[in-house]
């Protein structure tokens, strides 16, 4: 049991939706001064 | 309800009048049609993340999938995973960069209008649009009744009077400030909602003694789940239910994978991409728009779930029962009991936050494609902003007339249903005309109907839960559903998408077949 979680695939889901929220914040961080490709306006 | 209705109607109207003022901001720089639909294309990251996750996260995600989270457990958060990877990096990544790019050039001003540039297609904003107009109400009334319903209580003022209002305020400024006004409130509604659910979470996780505590106790529990769900296949609150049981179809096929897949195709949600000024836009909107959505759904889950302790060590009953059997009761009825009165009135303002942005783009999406991709296609008076003002008061009217016909609980199910038909409709041909060199018309026009038309077979003859309620099986077959269980459990969805994504790939593979290299099929 995982913080009171007997379910090992509720804590992954916890797991997954708390990692993903910190893989935007990731993202954005290391492509925050990306260029436009070149089919951009 | 304990609340001092001064109090409460002072902050209501205060908050109103701050709603009317950034959409009045909004109107002031809207000079043209491009600012009318799309927002001039130059917005700000922080607002296009604001925007694109408050629309996306309506009353139905925080009341409806709440409810839902309080009746069938934990299990849901498999859907805030697929919100925030499917719904958010996805999303922008893969689709939201390439709409912004082809739109610009293009210059598609609606989604139906994207899809007609793509595939050169008239006739494919059409049908986009016919698809837009005919179910986006049917989400709309869901949402308008997840507010009124909140308010109504609260205010205490009459649900019919509630659900009127709660319509025509929101259409004030969607009518008169197009996107501009739309996206403006909707940051400044994202940042309320934001801030009431962080309070939200860290009050319920004192009601029930943290995380931990609270989980644990709610594991206990398992031994309450009500006969009749356990005989679906619930095995509790914290666990997930038993594989291929009607109610792991029902949490994993309609709630998980309807809405985590569905938000890919939202005609109103791909509208943001085209806001953008450019692609450094929207890597910076996705920084903060992941945690927005953590913080939307995890919370609402997370709270409905725990909702059970709360009731159960006060009232000695279950969240659904102490509703009266309303799932989408239960949050409301939690916010008035748990909460300190102080929060009662954040959350009113939380929920009308929400409901009111997912509203004003509904409101918009639907009206300019009434007008823009409907009535007036291919004329001058398609981008007429008075036009457009009419299409959206008309929509706006529709949606209102259909909240009274709804039933109850309808909320959680009528925006599956809606996201459920777009991916169905929209979400191959939509990523063949992206990413194609040659998109075929005729494969996306036959994607867009045989999976329209399989969502709706599937709707109304197959699938137990809305079969039962449009009652069409009922009355040519005699009988609720042509197939029993597991079918009758799985969504439209797992059938339909499929059957759309086939259609695309063959027709598209079959037309480059036909084709000379380099002729666009």
């Amino acid at each position: 049991m995982i913080l009171g979680i007997p379910d090992p695939q509720i804590v992954l889901g916890y797991g997954l939706a708390i990692g993903l929220a910190l893989a935007c914040i990731v993202y954005g961080w290391l492509h925050w001064n990306e260029e436009d490709g070149s089919d951009g306006s | 309800m304990a609340v001092d209705t001064l109090t409460m109607t002072v902050l209501v109207l205060i908050y109103l009048a701050a709603t009317l003022i950034i959409g009045y901001l909004g109107y002031r720089q809207t000079k043209s049609s491009e600012d009318y639909l799309v927002a001039g294309r130059c917005s700000h990251p922080v607002v296009i993340a604001l925007s694109y996750g408050a629309t996306f996260i309506s009353t139905s995600a925080i009341i409806g999938f709440g409810g839902q989270a309080a009746n069938l457990g934990m299990g849901l958060i498999w859907l805030t995973v697929l919100n925030i990877g499917v719904g958010i990096l996805l999303a922008f990544v893969i689709f939201g960069k390439k709409t912004r790019e082809i739109g610009h050039r293009l210059s598609a001003v609606t989604f139906p209008d994207l899809m007609c540039k793509l595939y050169k297609s008239p006739l494919l904003q059409y049908i986009a649009g016919f698809i837009m107009v005919v179910s986006m109400p049917l989400y709309t009334a869901a949402i308008l009744i997840g507010g009124a319903r909140f308010i109504e209580p609260t205010l205490g003022i009459d649900y019919a009077t509630a659900l009127v209002l709660f319509a025509l305020i929101t259409a004030v400024y969607v009518v008169f400030g197009g996107l501009i006004a739309v996206m403006y409130t909707d940051a400044f509604q994202g940042t309320i909602m934001l801030i009431g659910m962080t309070v939200l979470l860290s009050l319920t996780l004192v009601a029930v003694g943290g995380f931990t505590a609270g989980s644990s106790a709610l594991s206990s529990m398992a031994t309450l789940v009500p006969t009749s769900l356990a005989g679906q296949g619930m095995t509790g609150w914290t666990s997930m239910p038993a594989l291929g049981s009607p109610i792991w179809f029902t949490v994993v096929t309609t709630l998980v994978l309807g809405v985590g897949i569905g938000v890919l195709a939202q005609p109103q949600l791909v509208v943001r991409f085209m806001t953008a000024k450019d692609n450094k836009s929207l890597n910076r909107a996705i920084l903060v728009g992941g945690p927005f959505i953590l913080m939307m759904t995890g919370v609402a889950f997370t709270v409905g779930a725990l909702s059970n302790v709360y009731f159960f060590q006060t009232s000695g009953t279950l969240a659904v029962d102490a509703a009266g059997g309303n799932v989408d009761a239960i949050i409301p009825l939690f916010m008035n009991q748990a909460m300190p009165d102080i929060f009662v009135i954040v959350f009113m303002l939380t929920l009308l936050s929400a409901a009111m942005s997912t509203l004003s783009a509904l409101y918009h999406a639907m009206g300019t494609a009434l007008i823009c991709d409907l009535w007036g296609r291919g004329r001058e008076c398609a981008l007429s902003m008075k036009a457009h003002q009419a299409g959206i008061v008309i929509m706006m009217g529709v949606s209102t007339a259909l909240a009274f016909l709804l039933p109850v609980s309808i909320i959680a199910r009528a925006t599956a249903m809606f996201m459920g038909l777009c991916a169905c409709a929209f979400l191959p041909a939509f990523t063949v005309g992206l990413y194609a060199q040659a998109p075929s018309a005729k494969a996306a026009l036959y994607s867009m109907i045989s999976g329209a038309a399989a969502w709706f077979v599937w709707t109304a003859f197959f699938h137990a839960a809305e079969a039962k309620t449009l009652g069409l099986c009922q009355a040519m077959f005699g009988k609720v559903t042509l197939l029993g269980s597991p079918w009758a459990a799985v969504d439209p969805i797992v059938i339909a998408l499929p059957v759309s994504f086939l259609a695309m790939v063959l027709l598209q593979w079959q037309c480059g077949r036909d084709q000379p290299a380099g002729v666009p099929a």
